[in-house]
């Protein structure tokens, strides 16, 4: 187990940099440049020369990649973004925890409806509580959460001159106020992606209540309670679990359309206002810790298939 | 010749200004908060708040006109300039002093704070050619400040007063914290002090107490609800978490309506503003470089058809080349011979047939258009419709969006190939609209047009000190360009301003400051 998780953490070492290497040079690629956006066409060239210098820019490509990555690597400094000129890090540690708070209560909401309804759904196959959980899961999979966000906003602001968006307040601040600020969006990202994990979950804990040792477990005369929960539904779990997983990566870089609406000082927005500014450190030093977090985070995932099935060893 | 001009600071007349009361405004975030390392309005709507400049421009009651830009003294209470034009005294207010923040703790502005901020105005900004003309900045005492120019420069105070360029910074703070981006470094002697700024979340100003101009402002702060999604403004404007849903309290026509249907006691008044929006041309390459070609894309324009189409006949239909809402120096196109108005107004598909026929294109021609889609809603519609119209008169058009940082780089600085379509930053001098758009080489001249005789105007109306003078030029400039076609403009629509009726006194303005916009604003909320 330690030599597994050793080589894992070693091969970590070259997936970070190729995913530093191909951020930096698709920054490079991108129309224009950051000073171009900078002055959006009021400067004359001897201005946009000035600012390129500031910068760094009128270096070699090779010159400005070392110093970025050898700062991350020697000095642990995530470099300064080019527009604020305030250090990166800082920002990102500062808006993290908004976006992992959402993350936690969107995959505790979906999954907690997600397994309820695929559960009921599975058990009670080819009833109206069958079909009602699948019409529910089809219309979650449907409704796109950013239009389910803007009705969300748009229509007590019209019909009761109320509207569930707050300035965010943070959770060591005062809990309560920021639960109510969290909630709404959570909600609606979360009823948004319960729908698959629903799915999966009725489709899984079917396949498991047909196997042998269930039927060995009907016959010896559990209750269905302790058939479906405790022997069926962690079996069931493994491809939920790796559907939640594959969907994580997505939270941790943030709902930049949620945040947005919800005015929520998260990474997604950060991210993506670096990405239409061309801040090339912002956009490469996120890009490149959000990889760290999604290799570490495949890591626990691959670990926990050893939980969940006794049989599966490293 | 002496410029003083009285401060006409009176209390609006109807009712009587109260103290008190925080004002709400949502808003995107500004890319950065250093008024010299952002061209951002947002950047210097911001920090306006905080921060004075040597002179500024009227606003409240001060102001005849949203466009009124008259010069009216700042921190420098009367100035001089020379007779041939380009010597300017500016002498200070005494005991103006900036936030007591640290390092600067409350220290009276002087001289040398002048002539940093100017230098490293014209060492860093992006807009640092506005004062290309400066020779020599000159502190002759603690309160005097000379500024020496190569040349006359007729839009030189303009320059100074706008919020976008020169803001007085104190020199403490930058080799405190480097530059201006940090919170902790917007120290300024505007009326408003910015007490904190939590990123993404809010920033939060508060009344200055010692702000030298008395008894003003009347609100005890203003808050920057930070708010990226256009919707969540107009949800927040509409439950009445703001009072604007803007930084200028700008709706489009279809925010404004729909908040006139939903909100009847909400204050909407619709205002012409500073825009313009222009098909522009390769006019140094074929088929552009023909006079006849660019004519019968204007006359293909149906302006009446299309702001009765897309802006409910609201929209301003003499767009150029000075826009609507300059009214000091617009020339009316009924002022203009109808033979040459009728390019800048007129709609005549038979006649651009005729011309596009004499000019070698019987049968039509076609040409791409470049652009970038993602201007506000109406732009997305402007495109088609252009290309629509001039399709009626054989001219194919095929639209070629681009991306943005591709449009800005290349397209919007002249690089591109025949023709493309965009919006103008609205400016506050009209020499911007003029020599900016037109003076050969510039990138701003995006149609690429070298005249000789219009230079030689633009170099001339740039370098008239007397305004009487200088608008007698603007009107020559506006009757020689209106039937060239270097630019065909379109409709121009205004903008809503909207806010609850507890918001008084408050005067939209187009100089980019919020910080004089809300000195005189106040709440009535008993």
């Amino acid at each position: 187990m330690t030599r597994y998780v050793l080589r894992r953490v070693a091969l970590a070492i070259p997936t970070l940099f190729l995913v530093s290497v191909i951020v930096f040079a698709m920054m490079r690629f991108m129309p224009g440049d950051v000073v171009t956006r900078m002055v959006e066409g009021h400067a004359y060239a001897p201005t946009l020369a000035a600012l390129r210098h500031d910068l760094g820019l009128d270096r070699p490509v090779h010159v400005q990649y070392l110093d970025w990555i050898g700062g991350i690597v020697l000095r642990g400094d995530f470099g300064n973004s080019y527009w604020t000129r305030q250090p990166i890090l800082e920002e990102f540690v500062r808006r993290f925890p908004v976006t992992l708070e959402l993350a936690g209560l969107t995959i505790l909401i979906s999954v907690v409806m997600g397994i309820a309804i695929g559960i009921v759904s599975a058990v009670r196959q080819d009833t109206a509580s069958d079909y009602v959980g699948r019409v529910l899961a089809i219309l979650a999979l449907s409704v796109p959460y950013f239009g389910l966000a803007v009705l969300v906003v748009v229509l007590p602001s019209i019909y009761f001159k109320w509207t569930p968006v707050w300035t965010y307040v943070a959770f060591t601040a005062d809990p309560l106020a920021n639960l109510k600020i969290m909630i709404v969006p959570a909600l609606v990202f979360g009823v948004t992606r319960a729908g698959p994990i629903m799915r999966i979950m009725r489709s899984a804990l079917l396949d498991v209540l047909r196997q042998e040792y269930i039927r060995t477990a009907w016959s010896k005369g559990l209750s269905e309670r302790t058939i479906v929960l405790r022997h069926a539904l962690k079996n069931a779990l493994i491809p939920v679990v790796s559907l939640v997983g594959l969907q994580t990566p997505l939270y941790l870089g943030g709902s930049v359309i949620i945040e947005a609406i919800f005015r929520l000082p998260g990474v997604g927005l950060f991210f993506f206002e670096a990405l239409t500014r061309l801040d090339y450190p912002v956009v490469q030093s996120v890009n490149l810790i959000i990889a760290g977090m999604v290799v570490g985070l495949n890591l626990l995932i691959d670990l926990s298939y050893a939980y969940l099935d006794p049989r599966i060893r490293y | 010749m002496l410029l003083t001009i009285a401060l006409a600071a009176t209390a609006i007349s109807a009712q009587q200004p109260k103290r008190g009361g925080v004002f709400r405004i949502a808003e995107r975030e500004a890319p950065g908060l250093d008024p010299h390392l952002s061209i951002s309005f947002l950047t210097h709507s911001y920090v306006s708040l905080a921060y004075s400049q040597l002179v500024r421009f009227p606003n409240g009651p001060e102001q005849k006109s949203p466009t009124d830009f008259s010069i009216l003294p700042d921190v420098a209470e009367k100035w001089t300039v020379s007779k041939d034009g380009t010597v300017y005294t500016f002498h200070l207010r005494k005991g103006v002093r900036f936030h007591t923040k640290p390092p600067v703790n409350g220290r009276e502005l002087v001289a040398d704070d002048v002539k940093y901020s100017l230098e490293r105005f014209m060492a860093k900004s992006g807009f640092r050619e506005r004062l290309e003309p400066v020779q020599a900045i000159d502190v002759l005492d603690r309160s005097t400040v000379r500024v020496t120019l190569k040349e006359p420069y007729a839009p030189f105070l303009n320059h100074l007063a706008n919020p976008s360029f020169c803001a007085i910074l104190p020199r403490e703070a930058e080799t405190k914290f480097r530059d201006f981006n940090n919170a902790d470094a917007v120290i300024g002697t505007g009326p408003f002090v910015l007490k904190s700024y939590e990123k993404g979340v809010r920033v939060v100003f508060e009344r200055n107490p010692s702000y030298f101009v008395k008894g003003v402002p009347y609100l005890d702060g203003v808050v920057l609800e930070i708010t990226p999604d256009a919707v969540a403004r107009l949800a927040l404007l509409r439950s009445g978490k703001v009072e604007q849903a803007h930084i200028w309290g700008w709706l489009s026509p279809e925010e404004g309506k729909s908040l006139q249907k939903t909100n009847p006691e909400m204050v909407v008044t619709p205002t012409l503003v500073i825009g313009q929006g222009f098909i522009y041309m390769r006019t140094d390459q074929p088929p552009f470089n023909d006079v006849r070609v660019r004519r019968a894309v204007a006359l293909a324009i149906d302006r009446k058809g299309w702001n009765d189409a897309l802006l409910y006949g609201e929209g301003c239909l003499d767009a150029g080349p000075v826009p609507c809402a300059l009214k000091d120096w617009k020339l009316d196109a009924l002022k203009l011979e109808p033979a040459k108005a009728k390019y800048l107004v007129g709609h005549d598909p038979a006649e651009a047939k005729r011309l596009l026929a004499e000019a070698g294109y019987p049968n039509g021609l076609t040409i791409p258009m470049y652009h970038w889609p993602g201007y506000i809603p109406p732009w997305r519609s402007y495109y088609e419709l252009a290309a629509e119209n001039l399709g009626k008169v054989g001219i194919t058009v095929e639209l070629r969006p681009e991306e943005y940082g591709k449009y800005i780089s290349t397209t919007a600085l002249g690089k591109y190939d025949k023709a493309a379509m965009g919006p103008s930053t609205p400016f506050t001098d009209v020499d911007d609209f003029l020599y900016g758009r037109f003076y050969p080489e510039l990138s701003t001249n995006q149609s690429h047009v070298a005249d000789a005789e219009l230079s030689k105007m633009l170099v001339a109306q740039r370098r008239e000190m007397d305004p009487k003078k200088r608008k007698q030029i603007v009107d020559d400039i506006q009757r020689y360009l209106a039937d060239k076609a270097y630019y065909v403009y379109v409709p121009q629509w205004p903008q809503y301003i909207a806010h609850p009726p507890s918001v008084k006194g408050f005067k939209h303005h187009d100089g980019y400051g919020l910080g004089m916009r809300l000195l005189y604003t106040w709440l009535d909320r008993t």
